[in-house]
């Protein structure tokens, strides 16, 4: 993949060094002493856990912390990086995770930000624009119409309009954080194919992702960071996956799917869903859902998969009473439920943890304890309906010890926790309501290895101790490694059925559940694309 | 003050320690970790920016300096606190309403109209003042759930809904009133004040005019009358309903986030109705405390009070955003604009001056009080200090 070498790199200077990198929050020493090379047209995967610092490195490479010590060249001339504006001047170009696109303007008009297209008489080139985000769209494998809203785009589809946002100007260096973490397997190979057509352009790329089976695919060398610090450099084709997590942990890890291997499947059934059907009103986003059948059974969890626009978050959703109407019969403990409200939900014994922890889950301004009491404070209520501060605080603590959330103390700022600790406080949250039904929507986006794997073993042994769990995940390994079965969804429709267990039926297997997952795409493939046609 | 403050690091502290959940280690190196300042705030949730104290502070000494003994008498800070009373009370509504990440600019008309009702009812049908002030807190109400339903059932702004509802609310006052003005000071057959009018005026009237014959000597000795009394009530009952309840509790919710608010079981449009109909209902009330206190309803009355209102809450420390805040802070808000108006009035400061020294006090308080602006004031230093170095 990479085209020069490493010849040429002992010639060359390299497209970017960064040495010596150290950066101090006030309180804080969050780099030391950190190196980081890019040679043109390699792809370099920068690892380590949530606050090892690679979102600070990559954030002074990106010119938003102007204030840092160490030397940053590119191509062998020191460079003055402290504004954004001097990075892109550079060719730097940062796709951050929370992505920078304005809602309520055009996938064009976001393409061009700030860099519009004019026509003579000064006024926007309109017509241009669309066509050459059109251009950029293809590149990407994405049809979506330019004149389209990015507040109406799924969170998928922005990410490769940011991707093509970066392609649309001076490009020489390329840094994705989680480019990968909202996609589907279908969409990353293709965003794959995209850095690979990048790299091959002499493009470099810093890649961050916590998704260690794709490094080898994409990445040629890895560099891992640890609380701040280098730690050292790997080959990516070479390197083990062993050897990558004791690297970032600085311990071996033990299994990242800590569960039972047999399948649970003696519990009573707690969900008996027949004939959900669920069809957007005009405006609203979203995937109808046709005519579902399934069931949950207590102490069992079942696993929703699916291409991105499958109707994966509308079957939570839906159940979850937080979609509008639906028609269809559904039971929890076998007694009838029509889905009006969360409020009502949380009532008969549901609890959602939602796909965006930060726009849907979290009050980030205000306390852990504000956000884990938020969806049980009638248990915490005195006359008058006042709070019992003191119930209220010890039972947030003892909730957040129990799922081990690193927080100085229940009164800190939610926002100003870690991926995987803003994860743990929201699981909190929902534990706090006591659910016999747990709704889960991609558990552990964008939250470092070790905090997942306590994720998983929490699921699990929620799940040994009776309660019944849906949860819905982007990583197919994820949803094997938890699952006892495996629902798969195509356009609204279950398109298949996966069993941890041979003797219950179809095993679950990653090809296999592919295959049912793109069930339908055969047919529509001709014209319209995966993502398109979820929109259709 | 100086004594509260400096004792609450170590509450602080103490309230850390007890959760013992985690380890103190700096979990997150590339987040800011809380600078002293905010340490000092998260101690003291409840009672407001430690800038907008401060600002109490100076605006105290501008007045002590200036004017000395003539300011910092019991008769001045009563009476300027009492001509602020009424709009203290819109203030306490407008900032609920700001929590929920909302804005009313009808309370000035609403309290205009709760003037206007309390001088009517009054002089038209001699209705006991003890029935009044309920009514005029209604027809507030009203008006205040009509914001509220058209900010969500008709999922209008409520800028806009409010705004169309401050034009609708003044011309119905305008028109019941016919552009006059309603005297209320009710003259009986022989000569003297009437009963009623008599106790309506004292709706109105600072503590040390309140001499014979009042219900609270104590009070009336410090100088304290109803409508300071009012504004202290309204500003405990509210901080304790946003503190202590778990409607306060709702109210934060929506504003920080509504959808986390709303799947997490908050019926959020129940929660912006309700803080609608409290914000109306306290413009109401307040509109026959502000007739008492100009012994008459004009039809124009309250005109340009929201401003003062919203002003207050923003000095206050409460974002517009919504979700941070309190009515502690709003209180000390009020205050300094009260103090900063009567010190400007006894100097002798133009009118027109007053406003636009009113207008900057906003805006270096919204600047003060962004989170980490005494670290953004530092660290620009120390980069060029850097940079220098290196």
């Amino acid at each position: 993949m990479r085209p020069d070498g490493d010849m040429t790199a002992d010639s060359a200077p390299p497209l970017l060094r960064m040495r010596d990198i150290a950066k101090q929050f006030p309180g804080v020493r969050a780099l030391t002493g950190v190196d980081l090379t890019v040679h043109g047209g390699e792809v370099v995967a920068l690892l380590g856990e949530n606050g090892a610092g690679k979102s600070t490195l990559m954030n002074i490479l990106a010119g938003v912390h102007a204030d840092y010590d160490g030397v940053i060249e590119l191509d062998g001339e020191p460079a003055r990086i402290h504004s954004p504006k001097q990075a892109a001047h550079h060719g730097i170009t940062m796709i951050h995770q929370e992505l920078n696109l304005v809602p309520e303007l055009s996938v064009s008009d976001n393409v061009f930000l700030g860099r519009e297209l004019r026509s003579r008489r000064g006024t926007l080139d309109r017509k241009a624009m669309h066509r050459r985000t059109t251009e950029l769209l293809a590149e990407l494998g994405l049809a979506l119409p330019p004149q389209q809203p990015v507040r109406e785009c799924r969170i998928a589809e922005r990410q490769l309009v940011e991707v093509a946002k970066a392609l649309n100007g001076r490009l020489k260096i390329l840094v994705m954080d989680e480019p990968t973490s909202a996609l589907a397997a279908a969409e990353v190979e293709r965003l794959f194919t995209v850095i690979r057509s990048l790299s091959r352009r002499g493009v470099g790329i810093v890649y961050i992702s916590h998704r260690l089976e794709e490094l080898k695919e994409i990445a040629d060398s890895v560099t891992v960071l640890r609380d701040g610090g280098y730690v050292g450099s790997r080959d990516a084709h070479t390197v083990g996956r062993d050897e990558l997590v004791a690297l970032m942990v600085g311990r071996p890890l033990d299994n990242l799917y800590p569960r039972a291997a047999e399948q649970r499947s003696d519990g009573p059934v707690r969900l008996e869903v027949s004939g959900l059907t669920f069809t957007p009103t005009p405006g609203q986003s979203g995937t109808a859902l046709h005519d579902l059948d399934f069931t949950v059974r207590a102490g069992e969890i079942v696993g929703l998969a699916g291409l991105m626009g499958a109707g994966r978050s509308e079957v939570l959703e839906s159940l979850y009473g937080a979609r509008g109407p639906v028609t269809g019969s559904i039971k929890l403990d076998g007694r009838p439920y029509a889905p009006r409200s969360p409020r009502q939900a949380i009532r008969r014994g549901l609890a959602l943890v939602a796909e965006d922890r930060k726009a849907q889950s979290l009050v980030l301004d205000n306390t852990v304890r504000f956000n884990t009491t938020l969806a049980a404070l009638h248990r915490f209520l005195r006359p008058w309906r006042t709070v019992n501060r003191r119930a209220e605080k010890a039972a947030a603590a003892e909730q957040n010890a129990a799922l081990g959330t690193k927080t100085a103390s229940v009164e800190t700022v939610v926002g100003t926790l870690s991926g995987g600790n803003q994860q743990k406080v929201v699981l909190a949250k929902c534990l706090l309501t006591k659910p016999t039904l747990l709704l889960v929507d991609e558990p552990t986006r964008g939250i470092d290895v070790g905090a997942k794997a306590e994720i998983h073993a929490l699921l699990d042994r929620l799940a040994e101790a009776g309660s019944a769990i849906l949860a819905v995940s982007s990583e197919l390994p994820e949803l094997l490694g938890i699952c006892d079965r495996i629902l798969v969804l195509c356009e609204g429709r279950i398109t298949g059925e996966f069993h941890r267990d041979p003797a219950h039926g179809p095993v679950a297997a990653q090809e296999a559940i592919l295959s049912a997952a793109m069930a339908r795409q055969a047919v529509l493939a001709s014209g319209s694309t995966l993502v398109g046609s979820a929109h259709d | 003050m100086t004594d509260t403050l400096s004792d609450s690091p170590g509450s602080g502290s103490g309230a850390g320690a007890g959760s013992g959940s985690g380890s103190g280690a700096p979990e997150v190196p590339d987040r800011h970790r809380p600078g002293t300042t905010e340490r000092l705030r998260r101690a003291l949730p409840a009672l407001g920016s430690l800038q907008s104290y401060i600002g109490l502070v100076l605006v105290i000494a501008a007045g002590v300096i200036t004017k000395g003994a003539v300011f910092w008498n019991q008769t001045n800070l009563t009476n300027a606190i009492t001509a602020f009373a009424s709009r203290g009370i819109l203030a306490v509504g407008v900032t609920l309403v700001i929590l929920t990440a909302g804005i009313d600019l009808s309370v000035g008309s609403i309290l205009g109209i709760g003037s206007m009702t309390a001088a009517m009812l009054l002089v038209h049908h001699g209705l006991s003042p003890l029935l009044i002030v309920p009514a005029c807190a209604a027809v507030g109400a009203l008006f205040g759930f009509l914001n509220g339903v058209g900010t969500t059932w008709l999922k209008i702004q409520s800028f806009v809904m409010t705004l169309a509802m401050l034009s609708v609310v003044r011309g119905i006052d305008r028109q019941v009133s016919n552009n006059v003005a309603v005297g209320v000071q009710l003259i009986g057959p022989n000569g003297q004040p009437t009963r009623k009018a008599d106790a309506f005026a004292k709706l109105g009237t600072p503590g040390h005019q309140l001499v014979s014959g009042s219900w609270l000597p104590l009070f009336g000795r410090a100088g304290v009358g109803y409508p300071l009394i009012a504004f202290f009530a309204v500003c405990v009952v509210f901080q304790l309903i946003l503190s202590r309840t778990r409607f306060g509790r709702h109210i934060y919710a929506v504003g920080g986030n509504p959808v986390a608010a709303r799947l997490s079981g908050v019926n959020v449009a129940l929660v912006v109705i309700a803080v609608f109909t409290l914000s109306g209902m306290l413009a109401g009330f307040a509109g026959p405390i502000d007739a008492a206190y100009s012994a008459s309803a004009d039809p124009l009355a309250g005109t340009g009070y929201e401003l003062d209102a919203i002003a207050a809450a923003v000095i206050g420390g409460t974002s517009l955003a919504g979700g941070k805040g309190s009515v502690t802070g709003t209180a000390v808000g009020a205050l300094i604009l009260t103090l900063l108006d009567n010190v400007l009035g006894l100097n002798a400061v133009s009118d027109n001056l007053q406003l636009i020294i009113k207008g900057l006090i906003v805006v270096v308080a919204v600047v003060l009080q962004r989170p980490g602006f005494l670290r953004g004031a530092v660290d620009p230093l120390t980069r060029r200090i850097r940079y220098r170095r290196g």
